[in-house]
């Protein structure tokens, strides 16, 4: 085929011609569906609309809605839960993810079944998922408050949904559970591919454990965390279903992300206008928060 | 690697530990599936139902089409498979072999698709596929799905398609081989468990979606997906806590037996070429 | 080149012939009707019986019925009716069709019931249906609300059943208990939905409100929420959650499972509590009388509708389906089959007590809603009515974290709702 199109793309020059046609594909197929809804979220984002009607008339163009975002104090508590949740769960999720697999790397007795069950909460679709650890966390009768009260870290059941503070934690847990066995894996794939002769030539030379950890596996495990970082990141920027059942961006708003802001102003109060500026500016951080945290790992990536 | 014994019971106690933790919630969904509201209600929690109502699982299986559900999630999910796949191999193979202009923007513009809230997405696309006329088919879903996965699996791919030497394709091209036919005929084969591995994930992705299934498979109750069944189940006035979670375990049951079956890959499948 | 260009063009053929065998393969003319009430026992029925009568006599139609759960409605509804598919028979909830209404998506109703003669006088909450003089839908059920008890936790506290809201409050005290002698309270004396969205919220809300003599509205629409009688709702609510006399964080289905498994003592909810108590653990022995809390919440509930963007004589089958539903024969069914007020003043509600006893209840309950005027939907407010219940939970549920003085809130919700009411 390629002769036919009189290329000859063994060339070394013709190579990138190559590369874009590969490319072409993915990108096509994700501009397809991703270009016109974005153009309609920017050009609903800059016009007094309510409901949105899709081939309406034209609104006057207004930069309204920007403007009341930016000196909106619930805009801005929505930016800081986001990060709050960001940071919090991929923190959480880095540690566990990367602890778990170093657990399960030794080898042991039922080290496939160990390896399947941490991998597990990751197959449970998420409505499923939510449905558990909302009764887990219920706060009359839930798993976990009794716990807290039979460890004696409590003296009554602790009301998990409607204090601020705690539903962040539950909404927390529940989203690291559900996102970790991701690290998880990949890092565990990440450390197959570490020779064991690094370690081994670490040991003669007297590194400890920790040693051993801070200067082989991790930056060799760099690259491979950089894209689950990233992925991670944009996945709880996202979510929307674990939080809405959960906790339903509150109380107090303690749990509106981004996400569930821009869902209640649409659906919730019918100003497609406002909740489209919202998404517009998620988007625009999240592709900020990506090229930096791709650019730092300038190698795979 | 030499072991005390006092390693030994401290790591067994960690990893038993750890499952212990993370299993407890999918321990809990059969335990919701099987007590009695009474004993769901009360404290302490059951931890064993004293009664447990077995017959649960037969009658969910009767008043709801679970497996019509299952199928459809199923049909679903391999179509997404199928779909994304063969762009983000293509993809994947091109960002980690060749040095294109703006690659890594390229690259970065597929990742654009997972960060639009959804919420802005649904009202465009639902007008789209209507205007074609598809609202209702299965097709709608399937592309929606793969455009979800694509970001995810075009990376995944390069980051293993990176570990594999170029020296490979680079001898059978020494041999005559075009850069297409040494992809297929050389990399390909020895990258099985890497595409077995990304597959995988790709079917996961697509089984856990709720969102698009929702908004384009309303009104066809013939092709839900097994989560709008779920979510289905919620009543206006009550939920029937034994028999949503007994649904759920139908529903999450196939995804953890595929998961356990092919688990091998998924760890191999991204091992570095370094032994090859 | 051609090769690639008969690859296409095969390609795009077969596409499209996948599009087409995709869709259903409509010979005769079938109807979209989405409801969340497919499911529900009673209701459900209803419904279907209503379709096969309208089926039986149109040849050649159909109605496809399909459930979208109340949780997702609006969002799908939305979604339809914004990407241009909505269904020919609309049924909404009777706080939402505003917005649709108000975006000229629902068809007006008036010259249909001038052809056909209808006087919908004495049609109970129609006038909710009414906006922006039009008639934008029929009302399907306007309720008031019941109080269903445990007589056994009553008796065995001590208590009457009470008749206003001290006697209610001294029961509810009473009844709430630790049983098992664990610290943790697991008997009720009464169940409120505190999570959860902000529609069933302030309907609970209400009944402490109403009670007070208060409302958020006026006839005239403007916001009379920073009153002495607000205040003195909000104190009521307040002192029932803070004492812990009702379970928290739980949604109302789990309120009312718990309330029909006998571990609530009493519970103010509309006629669809009695499909659930029959169902729960301490069935036989649950009772329902008038509400302690007067006047009974209620109202509109939901309403049915048609879409004003479909053809003439798909509009035509619509109003012939609506048409059955009204007719004397289904108003009387929606009773005995659905155990539900019917809002016709023609409905033959004779003997339904055989089948539901407590409905002469009901019907009392209805009336006394009805002549206070009352209704969740406040005026001035329907169109804001989702952000507008949003800020009232967030703010009553700031009072309660922040243990606020109810006379600051009240201060702080007026000019919240002002504010939203100005736009």
């Amino acid at each position: 085929m390629a002769k036919k199109l009189g290329l000859d793309l063994a060339r070394p020059s013709q190579q990138h011609l190559l590369g874009y046609i590969l490319l072409a594909p993915a990108v096509l197929l994700v501009a397809a569906i991703i270009i016109y809804p974005l153009i309609i979220s920017v050009d609903l984002s800059l016009q007094n609309v309510k409901m949105p009607r899709i081939g309406a008339a034209r609104k006057p163009v207004t930069l309204g809605n920007y403007e009341k975002l930016f000196t909106s104090p619930e805009f801005w508590m929505a930016c800081w839960v986001t990060l709050k949740l960001v940071v919090t769960v991929t923190l959480g999720s880095l540690i566990a993810g990367i602890s778990t697999a170093l657990l399960v790397n030794n080898k042991f007795r039922g080290r496939k079944i160990a390896r399947v069950a941490m991998a597990l909460p990751w197959a449970v679709p998420e409505v499923i998922a939510v449905v558990i650890f909302a009764w887990i966390f219920d706060s009359s009768f839930g798993f976990m408050s009794w716990l807290f009260i039979k460890l004696g870290l409590t003296d009554q059941m602790i009301k998990w949904i409607s204090t601020p503070g705690a539903a962040f934690w539950a909404l927390s847990i529940t989203m690291i559970w559900k996102g970790f066995p991701f690290v998880s894996i990949m890092t565990l794939a990440g450390l197959q591919s570490i020779p064991a002769d690094f370690y081994a030539a670490a040991k003669v030379d007297g590194a400890s454990a920790v040693q051993r950890f801070r200067w082989i596996t991790l930056p060799l495990l760099m690259p491979i965390l950089g894209v689950t970082l990233v992925l991670v990141t944009l996945w709880v920027f996202r979510d929307f279903s674990i939080i809405k059942v959960l906790t339903g961006g509150g109380p107090l708003k303690s749990t509106q992300t981004l996400s569930i802001m821009t869902y209640d102003q649409a659906f919730g109060f019918f100003k497609f206008g406002y909740a489209s500026a919202v998404g517009v500016i998620t988007l625009i951080i999240c592709v900020i928060a990506s090229m930096l945290m791709l650019g730092r790992s300038p190698k795979t990536l | 690697m030499e072991r005390t014994p006092l390693q030994s019971i401290l790591l067994y106690l960690a990893i038993i530990t750890t499952a212990g933790i993370i299993l407890f919630p999918i321990y809990w969904l059969f335990i919701t599936a099987l007590a009695s509201t009474d004993e769901l209600s009360s404290l302490p929690p059951t931890f064993i139902p004293r009664d447990p109502d077995w017959a649960i699982f037969s009658r969910v299986l009767t008043e709801r089409p679970i497996f019509l559900w299952l199928f459809n999630s199923t049909i679903v999910a391999l179509g997404s498979v199928i779909l994304s796949m063969i762009v983000s191999v293509l993809a994947g193979y091109g960002l980690s072999r060749f040095r294109v202009r703006g690659g890594q923007s390229l690259g970065l513009f597929i990742l654009t698709a997972k960060m639009l809230p959804a919420t802005l997405l649904v009202i465009p696309l639902f007008a789209v596929f209507r205007n074609i006329g598809m609202i209702g088919s299965l097709w709608t879903v399937i592309i929606a799905h793969s455009t979800l996965i694509i970001p995810f699996t075009t990376w995944m791919l390069k980051g293993y398609f990176d570990t594999i030497p170029r020296e490979l394709e680079q001898a059978a091209m020494v041999d005559g081989c075009g850069p297409m036919a040494a992809m297929m005929r050389v990399v390909l084969p020895i990258s099985t468990p890497g595409l077995a591995a990304t597959a995988l994930y790709a079917f996961v992705l697509s089984w856990a979606d709720y969102a698009y299934a929702r908004t384009f498979l309303q009104g066809a109750q013939t092709n839900w997906t097994a989560n709008m069944g779920i979510a289905s189940m919620r009543g206006e006035y009550t939920t029937d806590w034994n028999e949503i979670s007994a649904a759920a375990v139908f529903v999450a049951t196939p995804i953890m037996l595929i998961y356990l079956f092919l688990e091998r890959y998924l760890v191999g499948g991204l091992t570095a070429g370094a032994e090859k | 080149m051609k090769h690639l260009v008969k690859k296409a063009t095969t390609a795009a053929l077969v596409a499209s012939m996948l599009c087409t065998t995709a869709m259903t393969a409509v010979q005769a003319e079938t109807l979209r009707f989405i409801s969340w009430q497919t499911d529900d026992g009673g209701m459900g029925d209803w419904w279907r019986d209503a379709i096969a009568t309208f089926e039986a006599a149109h040849e050649g139609v159909k109605i496809e019925f399909t459930k979208v759960e109340r949780a997702s409605y609006a969002d799908s509804m939305t979604t339809l009716f914004a990407g241009g598919q909505p269904p020919h028979i609309v049924h909404l909830a009777s706080f939402e069709y505003q917005t649709f209404a108000e975006n000229g998506w629902m068809e007006n109703l008036d010259p249909w019931l001038k052809k056909d003669g209808i006087d919908m006088t004495g049609w109970a909450g129609q006038d909710t249906c009414r906006w922006n003089d039009e008639t934008a839908c029929i009302m399907l059920l306007y309720f008031g609300f019941m109080m269903a008890y445990n007589p056994d936790i009553l008796a065995e506290a001590g208590v009457e059943v009470p008749t206003n809201y001290e006697e209610f409050l001294a029961a509810a005290r009473a009844t709430t208990k630790d049983l098992n002698g664990d610290g943790i309270t697991d008997q009720f004396g009464t169940g409120h939905e505190t999570s959860g969205g902000a529609g069933q919220y302030l309907t609970e809300l209400l009944n402490y409100v109403l009670s007070a003599g208060a409302y958020w509205t006026n006839k005239e629409g403007k916001v009379t929420i920073d009153t002495p009688e607000m205040i003195e709702g909000l104190t009521r609510y307040k002192t029932i959650i803070k004492e812990g006399l009702s379970p928290v964080d739980m949604s109302a289905g789990d309120v009312r499972k718990l309330f029909a498994d006998g571990k609530i003592a009493m519970r103010l909810d509309g006629p669809w509590l009695y499909g659930t108590m029959k169902k729960g653990a301490a069935a036989d022995r649950l009772k329902i009388a008038f509400p302690a809390l007067t006047p009974p919440v209620g109202g509109s509930s939901n309403v049915l509708g048609m879409a004003s963007e479909i053809s003439d004589e798909q509009k035509q089958l619509v109003w012939d389906f609506i048409k059955v539903v009204m007719s004397p024969d289904f108003q009387r069914k929606y009773a005995t089959v659905a155990g539900n007020t019917p809002p016709s003043p023609k409905a033959d509600v004779s003997g339904v007590e055989e089948s539901v006893p407590h409905f002469p209840l009901l019907i009392k309950t209805q009336k006394a809603a009805a002549a206070a005027g009352v209704d969740r939907i406040p005026t001035g407010l329907e169109i804001q009515y989702g952000e507008f219940g949003k800020m009232v939970q967030e703010e009553v549920q700031r009072m309660l974290i922040q243990d606020l003085d109810p006379a600051d809130v009240v201060k702080t919700i007026q000019a919240k709702a002002e504010a939203i009411q100005a736009g």
